[in-house]
């Protein structure tokens, strides 16, 4: 895993395994690895881990049995994507308004591109 | 774990390197000390060790004093310095002869560090090159199970692959009971196995503090311009790469090395974010 | 356990030294038989020589003293001064400091080795030479008779160790010096300690200006204080002076192995 300059590592780690959730590589109540095992493969400090784990259960996202070890929780997909909704208005769209306002984009002209990009990405 | 308290120690009356700094470290850390050439992190390290004594204050390690050498502190601590020498003979022999000290040594998990590292066994110590004698003995620390860890410079001669075996190998040996301390130049080594920084400047103790701590309270950043609200900047290609005091609890990933030269030539500025 | 001793530990430590110490150690034995065997070759009576005995009468093996002494001195001397040398290098200090050992045990360890590893070593490296050789001429002795017109039959050759312990005058004597051996490998010692760097040499020196200006001291001050005076005979007892000389060697040597402890105790990475 690649970590990019300017976000917190935990959280980075929290995206890495939201995304694991969301392509369903990591399923609903399935073990995700330990605080150790994500440590080494990531070469990250345990602590840190720990950190993006708690934030991950505080979320719903995963849970902890104890002595067992985290487990995928059993509607975390649709709490990643209220988590990552969340995020995305809180940081990401007020970047994204202070562009369409600076370029002065009309919402028409935002909505015809929207509706392209969605037919020609998921062919909905 | 460790406590320090108004350490004053130097090479000789008149050269002072450290001046009354106390500090204290907590098992289940990785310290990643830091400070220019000469700043004192290889003494300040020998200090923790007992292999040089201070002139002034107390030292408590695990409950001992480092001055007095005792077996039951030493065979507790394992120290990987800069600079060492294997003898001329094979792994096992080397092995037989010294791990007996350490009571806690894991045969096991030493044959997996060899292993992992890649070391060929059949090679007499001597004859290795300076990359794998620094992970055999990387390797035989780590195996010893000590409480305190210390390693000074501990990836100058490892190459590409052995530095990410490096940082898997210590991320996994990290316990709750045992305290890692790392002093680096090559901050970008480690950076995501540090969780505590500190850094040593003119006689003292710039800044102790863990990563959470740090960019709890100050952000590291891209900017297009330096305004008032930034401490530190340095140019880079697009703009400048700043850090200013986290005012809307952004979470940024901490730069050390733009941490390092921010402390170097603001030391008063970032003062009262630490105290 | 014991912080300050444990006889656990010392057995590690002791087989851990012989890592290093050992190599540099067998090299000089073996260097030293060698030398041995060249002179006894050598100098051993043989019945083609011409002037084989001794005033006495006996086959003259009396090269066997130099040899012994000089040889003696060289071996626990140059071996002593090795010891400690690694506390000298910055490579190794610190790993020898940080094994978990008392200082004590490490500084028992090295008396171990440059006491009885060493002198004894050489005393029976010497002995084994010696005995072979006797044994040997012992063997032959009748092929001297032929060889010389002497009518009395030729004495057999007594071993060196033989000779000092057998013989009361000898062992008189010799009982005074005991201390010397032990004198020396502590002076070495404790020059392997304290100086970092050409440790045998720089030994050596410091030995010969304090030995120099020691009995410089005291001329001048015996000279200071009896100027002036008229001589007078003093007898020393005989028995009294060789005890001084036992007892004062065996004082420094304690002397110097505590000041060595000190000095194991003071060193700095």
């Amino acid at each position: 895993m690649e970590f990019r300059d300017n976000k917190a590592i935990y959280l980075q780690i929290a995206d890495y395994v939201c995304e694991h959730i969301l392509l369903e590589k990591w399923k609903a109540e399935e073990k995700i690895p330990s605080v150790r095992e994500m440590a080494v493969e990531l070469e990250v400090n345990p602590n840190t881990i720990m950190r993006t784990y708690d934030l991950l259960q505080t979320k719903n996202i995963i849970s902890n049995k104890r002595g067992i070890g985290f487990f995928v929780a059993e509607k975390a997909v649709d709490q990643v994507k209220d988590f990552r909704k969340t995020h995305f208005i809180a940081d990401e769209l007020p970047v994204l308004f202070r562009n369409i306002y600076l370029l002065n984009i009309s919402f028409d002209e935002l909505q015809r591109k929207y509706e392209n990009f969605i037919k020609e990405n998921f062919n909905a | 774990m460790i406590k320090v308290n108004n350490l004053h120690f130097g090479y000789g009356k008149n050269q002072p390197l450290f001046k009354n700094i106390s500090f204290q470290l907590d098992a289940g850390h990785i310290y990643g000390l830091l400070g220019k050439n000469g700043a004192g992190k290889s003494s300040l390290l020998k200090n923790l060790a007992g292999l040089v004594y201070a002139q002034q204050g107390t030292l408590d390690v695990f409950g001992f004093d480092p001055a007095k050498r005792q077996p039951a502190m030493l065979e507790q601590i394992c120290f990987i310095p800069e600079e060492f020498y294997l003898p001329a003979v094979k792994i096992d022999a080397y092995v037989k002869a010294n791990a007996p000290f350490y009571k806690k040594f894991n045969h096991d998990y030493f044959t997996n560090l060899i292993q992992e590292f890649d070391i060929p066994v059949s090679q007499k110590l001597i004859n290795m090159s300076y990359g794998q004698k620094k992970k055999v003995i990387i390797a035989f620390a780590l195996a010893t199970q000590a409480k305190l860890i210390i390693m000074d410079e501990p990836t100058n001669g490892l190459d590409i692959p052995s530095k990410a075996q490096f940082r898997k190998i210590m991320a996994s040996a990290l316990t709750d009971e045992c305290c890692i301390i790392i002093s680096t130049h090559q901050v970008r080594d480690l950076d995501n196995l540090i969780d505590s920084v500190i850094m040593l400047d003119e006689n003292d103790i710039a800044l102790q503090a863990s990563v959470d701590e740090i960019t709890e309270k100050l952000t590291f950043k891209k900017v297009k311009a330096v305004d008032d609200s930034i401490i530190y900047a340095e140019p880079s290609l697009s703009g400048y790469y700043a850090v200013m005091p986290n005012y809307h609890q952004e979470e940024s990933k901490l730069d050390l090395e733009l941490l390092f030269n921010a402390i170097l030539t603001e030391k008063t500025k970032f003062k009262p974010y630490f105290n | 356990m014991s912080n300050l001793f444990n006889l656990n530990r010392f057995g590690l430590l002791v087989k851990r030294q012989w890592m290093d110490f050992g190599k540099i150690y067998l090299g000089t034995v073996i260097v030293l038989a060698g030398i041995i065997f060249a002179f006894y070759s050598y100098f051993t009576p043989s019945s083609t020589d011409h002037n084989i005995f001794d005033h006495e009468g006996n086959l003259d093996m009396r090269f066997r003293y130099g040899l012994f002494l000089i040889l003696g001195f060289l071996f626990i001397s140059i071996t002593s001064s090795t010891y400690f040398t690694n506390l000298g290098q910055k490579s190794r200090v610190m790993h020898e400091l940080m094994i978990p050992a008392s200082t004590f045990e490490k500084f028992i360890v090295s008396i171990f080795y440059t006491v009885m590893v060493t002198v004894l070593g050489y005393l029976l490296v010497f002995y084994l030479i010696d005995l072979g050789f006797v044994k040997y001429l012992n063997a032959n002795l009748n092929t001297f008779k032929s060889a010389e017109t002497l009518k009395t039959p030729i004495k057999a050759v007594d071993c060196l160790f033989d000779q000092v312990i057998s013989d009361k005058k000898y062992l008189k004597y010799c009982s005074a010096f005991f201390a010397f051996p032990f004198l020396i490998t502590s002076i070495f010692l404790l020059g392997s300690i304290y100086f970092n760097r050409f440790h045998y040499i720089k030994t050596a020196v410091s030995v010969i200006i304090f030995t120099y200006a020691v009995g410089y001291l005291i001329y001048k001050t015996c000279d200071l204080l009896t100027r002036n005076m008229t001589q007078i005979n003093i007898h020393f007892n005989e028995k009294n002076v060789l005890l001084w000389i036992f007892l004062v060697s065996a004082t420094i040597t304690v002397a110097l192995w505590f000041i060595t402890y000190i000095r194991l105790k003071e060193k700095e990475a």
